[in-house]
């Protein structure tokens, strides 16, 4: 998930243009539901396929956008990765749409100059395209043949295992990435956040089609997805379209399956190091955070601003400045279960992993102790306000931050997210640090470059 | 599911509505401002402005002196002015969320701005200060260097970084604007650079004299002429682009270059040429049309064959780069399982050869046409893509009505003009390949899938 520095900046957007908003669409075969923020919610009533409209006229093009409330949080041992293949499997074809037949979804999108990809997280996959207004209607017929109608072949299967495979090989290239990996199975034991949303090498390897399927016919269905149009569109006329191509579709014959599993309290400091051929190191240190709709998640959001946001931050004052490290971050991975928050910093030649650990320790102690200044909170939350006006620049940027909030549980934090910041006080941001930071709920890692004997010297 | 391509982005200009094509250079306007090159371009987004710039003073600058003088520089531009220090210009800058940054490239020092139109005339003043008037203290100088020593060592380990070292090497030759210092001259040129030497650099390279700004958004040309009129007032100098004519290429070698980088369990691979073409030659449209095809998204045929139907990678295409104001690559771009690496260098080349040796079909050049231009206008429906756009085509050395001839110039392409420009300039059995990895002994057995 991205962090919520931009989620946040793109709600208050919304709000702003609330007062621009008009009457909810008429549209026989749906229930109005709501609107909030200049963005109307709908329901097809036929099989509860929700439908978010964000009118954006600024540029004649629009980004169709498909949110499926599955992901890697959904798997279990042996059916790791599952998700994210079966993403890749979507682009194989449909009934009445594929390469063989010459009207494929990519070959639509790419003969349109569509921007269209898709993506797997722990909470959900999505299948997106920004595109010409006039060619929303061919992609619509095409994302909806293949909610119902894919041809999930295993003939598709076999060469597509080597490409995720491939896939999964490219993120162990980056030692980073796999001691990030390292710290969240260790941090979590229980809730599947435990697992890489890629999956284990070996699930990846032996996940067979039929296995696939019953994650298709478990979960992709309209009542556990969400569509969100943005852009150059009459909430109307889009509404009648979505209709057409989604109305025929069932309802799930079965509840979709619930998470029930909850982590266990930790009893202690964790740690993991990663040991690879490599230059620098990295330090990070983990804490977990509730789920992503939290209240208390707008103080973390802005403890993360005033320690890292910028060179007026702290921690680019003791580690960056003083040349100690490259980089150094606060950031949250948000999820719809629990989230995880990450200190991180890249080690400069010279400094030690020991002095990087003390130092980041130091400055959440200090939050901890002392909380923020007054100056240093105002200044992070004109931030906000002025990069909600940078977010106007795109469709897709509103849509990919919609399907975010819509993957935790709740889009309407799209905008009450911004008001909530807007509300947190110097005490709020002292009063999470204390709650969520303290190390015995740590999990600390560290990348330790190995020196190959025999290579040649940078 | 699949990276963007660099073919792609290429071609991602700028426009505003397909409506409009032919407005492009109608919306712009563009005039001289204290010896700049000022262009700016009203959009419908309110109360933002998008600001991208450049100057003449990217790496190919050092030319045979230090290699590290031009991004030290760079660097150095964040680390405050004559007058006051970075953490003050940060501050000014974050209270009202506005961003600068700065980015050294082959040729260019780049700058990005953004920040709400009321803050025009801050971010103009401190942008021109940062360019006009760095500090140079000894202490920031030691910090950059060390910085920018740390970067590149981490960049040793990644195998895409040398792998395109390996080839920008191989490809061209001592005193071509693209060839590039290797990581560990840069290393120590890094160490050897004084900050005697950087002044110079800054004396002789920052100037207005080929210095371009577009500014993008909720802008007027009165206003914005007026703020850079005043903050740039005074200033001179400046050195324009290299741009030497093209040579003939270096006798390529028939080896593999073999990069090898412990505990990766993906190989980068490059196999490329120059093109001896500029963006701008004739030939060169085609060519980049016809690579599209070859290399582009989802449907070129580098991903058909080589990922979708034989599942050897998950990262397949091929591009042209370095040509905006010389002579540049064409390149073949992929990663491999060590295990799969020669079936798919195989495969890959396979694909290269049929493409070049039968060309496009006329299905294939519709389709591509019909798609890039389609591209070509959704990428101009954001502020960044057309002030990308803007600057883009005036480095290439057109005037801003090449915004709207594009599209026109795709589509009047034929399937002769791309198949002969592909055929005339590239020749795939002689190209240099480069593999950077962990590779597997020569007699290890490869699992594959069946195709």
């Amino acid at each position: 998930m991205k962090s919520r520095l931009t989620i946040a900046v793109l709600g208050l957007w919304i709000v702003g243009s609330t007062a621009l908003q008009a009457d909810p669409a008429v549209v026989a075969g749906y229930t109005f539901i709501k609107a909030l923020g200049g963005i109307e919610e709908y329901r097809l009533d036929s099989n509860g396929l929700s439908v978010l409209i964000a009118p954006d006229h600024s540029a004649p093009v629009v980004t169709f956008e498909v949110t499926y409330r599955v992901g890697s949080r959904n798997e279990v041992t042996g059916t790791t990765g599952a998700t994210h293949i079966l993403e890749h499997m979507m682009f194989k074809g449909s009934e009445n749409y594929s390469d063989a037949k010459g009207n494929s979804i990519k070959q639509y999108l790419e003969r349109v100059g569509a921007q269209f990809n898709a993506s797997t997280s722990v909470d959900r996959t999505n299948y997106f395209a920004t595109l010409g207004r006039e060619d929303l209607e061919g992609y619509v017929a095409i994302e909806a043949d293949r909610m119902h109608r894919l041809l999930l072949r295993d003939s598709d299967r076999q060469p597509e295992m080597t490409v995720v495979r491939n896939e999964y090989e490219r993120s162990k290239n980056n030692p980073e990435s796999q001691l990030i990996e390292e710290i969240r199975a260790t941090a979590f034991e229980a809730l599947p956040i435990h697992h890489p949303t890629l999956g284990w090498l070996s699930d990846i390897e032996h996940v067979s089609t039929s296995k696939l399927r019953e994650f298709y016919e478990t979960f992709y269905w309209p009542n556990n997805s969400t569509v969100t149009v943005a852009g150059d569109v009459e909430p109307a006329a889009v509404l009648a379209l979505i209709r057409k191509y989604y109305s025929g579709y069932p309802h799930s014959p079965a509840p979709i399956p619930d998470i029930y599993t909850q982590e266990p309290a930790q009893s202690g400091p964790r740690r993991v190091t990663v040991t690879k051929p490599g230059e620098l190191g990295t330090v990070v240190i983990a804490h977990k955070l509730p789920n992503a709709r939290d209240p208390d998640q707008p103080a973390v959001e802005l403890m993360d601003a005033v320690l890292s946001s910028g060179k007026s931050s702290r921690l680019y004052h003791a580690l960056v400045d003083s040349g100690l490290a490259l980089s150094a971050d606060a950031d949250s991975q948000l999820y719809r279960d629990a989230s995880l928050h990450l200190l991180f910093a890249e080690l400069a030649p010279g400094a030690t992993h020991e002095q990087i650990e003390q130092l980041l320790l130091a400055e959440l102690e200090k939050v901890r102790t002392g909380g923020v200044t007054a100056a240093e909170l105002s200044r992070v939350k004109q931030q906000y306000v002025a990069a909600d006006a940078y977010r106007r620049d795109g469709t897709s940027a509103i849509a990919s931050e919609l399907n975010e909030w819509i993957a935790i549980g709740d889009w309407t934090m799209y905008v009450t997210f911004p008001q909530q910041i807007s509300a947190v006080t110097a005490a709020d941001i002292q009063r999470v640090a204390r709650k969520y930071f303290d190390h015995s709920q740590s999990t600390t890692g560290w990348f330790v470059p190995q020196t190959v004997a025999g290579e040649r010297a940078p | 599911m699949i990276r963007s391509k660099g073919i792609l982005l290429a071609f991602t200009l700028a426009a505003l509505s397909l409506q409009a094509q032919a407005d492009m250079a109608k919306h712009a306007e563009h005039t001289s401002a204290a010896g700049i090159d000022l262009v700016t371009y009203h959009t419908e987004v309110k109360d933002v402005i998008d600001i991208v710039g450049y100057l003449p003073a990217g790496e190919a600058m050092a030319g045979t002196g230090n290699a590290a003088l031009p991004t030290l520089m760079g660097m150095m531009l964040e680390r405050g002015t004559r007058t006051q220090d970075q953490f003050a210009i940060a501050r000014q800058l974050e209270e009202v969320g506005a961003e600068i940054t700065f980015n050294v490239g082959m040729q260019s020092l780049q700058f990005d701005a953004k920040c709400l139109a009321k803050d025009l005339p801050l971010v103009m003043r401190l942008l021109a200060a940062q360019l006009r008037d760095p500090a140079f203290l000894p202490g920031e100088f030691a910090k950059v260097k060390e910085q920018f020593t740390g970067m590149l060592q981490n960049s040793t380990r990644s195998t895409e970084a040398r792998a395109r070292e390996a080839l920008g090497r191989a490809l061209y030759p001592a005193g071509h604007p693209n060839r590039r210092a290797t990581i560990e001259e840069m290393l120590a040129a890094v160490k050897s650079a004084t900050l005697k030497d950087l002044q110079a650099f800054h004396v002789k390279y920052y100037g207005p004299a080929h210095m371009t700004i577009a500014l993008v958004g909720d802008v007027s040309m009165s206003a914005s002429a007026a703020e850079v009129a005043k903050e740039f007032a005074g200033w001179s100098g400046g050195e324009d682009f290299l741009r030497t004519e093209s040579v003939a290429a270096p006798a390529a070698p028939t080896d593999p270059i073999l990069v090898p980088i412990p505990a990766k369990t993906s190989v980068s691979v490059l196999l490329g040429q120059r093109t001896l073409l500029r963006y701008r030659d004739p030939d060169a449209l085609a060519l980049r049309v016809g690579t599209a095809i070859a290399g582009r998204g989802f449907t070129g045929r580098l991903t058909t064959n080589v990922r979708d139907k034989q599942g050897l990678t998950y990262d397949i295409g091929a591009g042209l780069a370095d040509d905006n104001l010389v002579d540049g690559m064409w390149f073949m771009d992929a990663s491999f399982a060590p295990a799969l690496l020669e079936r798919g260098i195989a495969a890959g080349r396979g694909t290269l050869q049929a493409w070049w040796q039968d060309g496009v079909t006329e299905k294939e050049l519709a389709a591509c046409k019909q798609g890039l231009i389609g591209g070509y206008y959704v990428g101009l429906s954001t502020n960044a893509g057309v002030g990308h756009a803007i600057v883009n085509a005036l480095q290439r050395g057109y005037e801003l009505t090449w915004l709207d001839e594009y599209p026109r110039a795709v589509q009047a392409l034929t399937r002769e003009q791309v198949n002969a420009a592909i055929s005339r300039h590239l020749t795939p059995a002689t190209m240099v390949l480069v593999e950077a990895g962990t590779f597997l002994p020569a007699a290890a057995p490869a699992s594959a899938p069946t195709p």
